[in-house]
């Protein structure tokens, strides 16, 4: 196993993340897929890290803590589509015209 | 010791009166607007004391560098911050009357990551500065679920969750594009070298995907084609006085981030990103223009204007001289007034008038001399008429852009620029020739009038005389760019 295998497989969980944030319509698999990005960028890092040396890491450190405060958010955002609307599946909650 | 709290006192000053006001609240609530106007007052403090301290330098390991480039970007977040304050006083007050203190603290947490971005020099630093930024506008965008007029539809959760999702699509977008960047380089210093391959090889192929990542997950943020759909739909759908705030502070921080990334990290290796650059520049003025032209509400076609605006400023980066940059920053600091002062005229129409859509405000002039004809100037400004601030903006910008070559783009944005002229006039006929189906004066709240004014005088003065901030801007724009 070397870099080239790692990154491979970051790049594929990349793609599928943002495959699931094109495709999904439930808000709560399109934060699936949003981790799933953040994940294969930390996956990256770490390999560079581990392969090549470098601060990734370090910024691994760092990715993850940005990234659980962004889900609270989040989750938090998709219950109150769902107070609104009895419903989390964005296709149907969305409004805004034109 | 010392020396760091010199280099942050200003973005420590701010936290602490965030901490403030949230102490505050839970000690003694229910106290009207008095929580703003402390907020707007020390916010205000803040801003006089960035006169009189002089915290320049660097940090260790140079991930923070304080230079007349930061002082320029603070006292901008600050001013547009202060006008954010005072236009939700009374908007708070009125709506959401036990709920107000959270709404100041996140928005000057907001604030102090917007501040400390501009002299971030380091990946990580950056990228967390960013979050810090970003992650209290999701909150704040669905701020007033249950608010708004009667006759729209409660759009601010569907707000939220957009600008959320696109926000943090392009956080995975550049933390991947970083992974790759930094993988490569080997170091997360924002430095002037970025190879990842032999010496004098120019980028390798992995690094060259990484930072077309980069570019691409703060092309998101500052709402620019092709990733701009979030904004029309956030404007439309968030709280007025927030979108205000909204449209201005953070794309000024978005465009800074770029500066500092193209201009100052990666100049060596403009080859990789100015024809991306380019693209979206130009797209973003053809898209921005021609689609406000068919909208009925005016949030949607500020939220497209913005976009075109946007175009502008990417127009002026592209340049990558010290003169295109300066001019980056006064077009940013003239929109940062105007908009904010746009979106307050119609925060204020639009709260008697029962709606943002044209028909809503239509006989605004009528009713209220005053709030129209600053509305007036303000479009002017926008669409770059003499002799209001706005003109001297575009002005400058295509100049720079001329002599930097980029005619193309100049004849597009000069020939835009008149589409644009239409819509925003087509704002101004519904205030000035429709009439309303009211007559009464708009009632103005004391702290959303003392906003539009100080919009007013900026925007106006701006355009009677804009030397002053034209030399601050080439003052600042050294920091990031030496030379001409």
């Amino acid at each position: 196993m070397n870099l080239t295998h790692c990154l491979l497989l970051a790049s594929f969980l990349f793609c599928v993340g943002v495959y699931g944030l094109l495709t999904r319509r439930q808000a709560v698999a399109v934060l699936l897929a949003l981790e799933l990005m953040m994940n294969a960028a930390n996956l990256a890092f770490v390999a560079f890290a581990h392969f090549r040396g470098g601060p990734g890491q370090l910024f691994v450190v760092f990715a993850l803590a940005i990234t659980v405060a962004e889900v609270a958010i989040g989750l938090a955002l998709v219950m109150l589509l769902y107070r609104r609307h009895d419903d989390t599946a964005l296709d149907r909650a969305s409004e805004t015209q034109g | 010791m010392s020396q760091w709290i010199q280099l942050f006192a200003l973005e420590f000053a701010v936290v602490a009166i965030a901490a403030l006001v949230l102490l505050w609240d839970a000690f003694a609530p229910r106290t009207g607007r008095a929580v703003g106007w402390i907020t707007a007052l020390l916010l205000g403090g803040v801003l006089a004391a960035s006169f009189f301290v002089d915290g320049s330098g660097a940090a260790p390991h140079g991930v923070f560098v304080r230079d007349a480039w930061v002082v320029f970007h603070e006292r901008l977040f600050l001013a547009a911050g202060i006008l954010g304050v005072l236009g939700s006083i009374d908007w708070l007050a009125m709506r959401t009357p036990k709920r107000q203190a959270e709404y100041y603290a996140l928005l000057l947490f907001s604030l102090a990551g917007m501040m400390l971005l501009a002299g971030a020099r380091d990946w990580i630093l950056l990228v967390v500065c960013f979050e810090l930024m970003s992650m209290p506008l999701y909150v704040l965008c669905a701020y007033g679920k249950q608010d708004g007029p009667a006759s729209e539809p409660k759009l601010a959760a569907e707000a939220g969750l957009k600008l959320f999702v696109t926000g943090a699509a392009s956080s995975g977008l550049t933390l991947f594009g970083l992974a790759l960047v930094v993988g490569m380089t080997g170091t997360s210093h924002i430095g002037p070298i970025v190879t990842g391959g032999p010496v004098g090889s120019g980028p390798a192929p992995l690094t060259i995907v990484g930072m077309l990542f980069v570019l691409a997950g703060f092309g998101f943020k500052v709402g620019a084609v092709p990733f701009h759909m979030w904004v029309p739909d956030t404007y439309q759908g968030a709280p007025t006085p927030f979108v205000a705030f909204l449209s201005v502070a953070p794309k000024a921080a978005g465009l800074a981030t770029l500066a500092i990334v193209l201009l100052g990290g990666w100049s060596a290796s403009s080859s990789v990103w100015l024809p991306a650059l380019l693209v979206i520049a130009g797209a973003s003025m053809v898209v921005g223009n021609f689609f406000a032209l068919p909208q009925t509400d005016a949030r949607r076609l500020l939220g497209y204007s913005g976009i075109a605006q946007i175009g502008y400023a990417l127009l002026a980066i592209a340049t990558q001289s010290r003169g295109g940059l300066a001019m980056t920053l006064f077009f940013v600091a003239t929109y940062v007034f105007t908009n904010l002062g746009v979106f307050f005229v119609l925060h204020a129409a639009a709260e008697e008038g029962g709606g943002h859509t044209l028909a809503r405000i239509a006989g605004l002039s009528k009713r209220s001399p005053w709030l129209g004809g600053a509305l007036l100037v303000f479009l002017l400004s926008l669409a770059g008429i003499p002799f209001v601030a706005g003109f001297w903006a575009k002005l400058f910008v295509f100049m720079e852009a001329w002599n930097a070559g980029l005619v193309t783009l100049v004849v597009l944005g000069v020939a835009l620029a008149v589409v644009g002229l239409y819509y925003y006039l087509t704002v101004a006929r519904s205030t000035y020739m429709a009439d309303g189906d009211r007559s009464t004066p708009v009632r103005t709240g004391f702290a959303l009038g003392a906003a539009i004014v100080v919009c007013l005088f900026f925007v106006v003065g701006l355009g009677l005389w804009p030397k002053p901030l034209v030399e601050a801007a080439n003052h600042a724009a050294a920091g990031i760019v030496s030379g001409r």
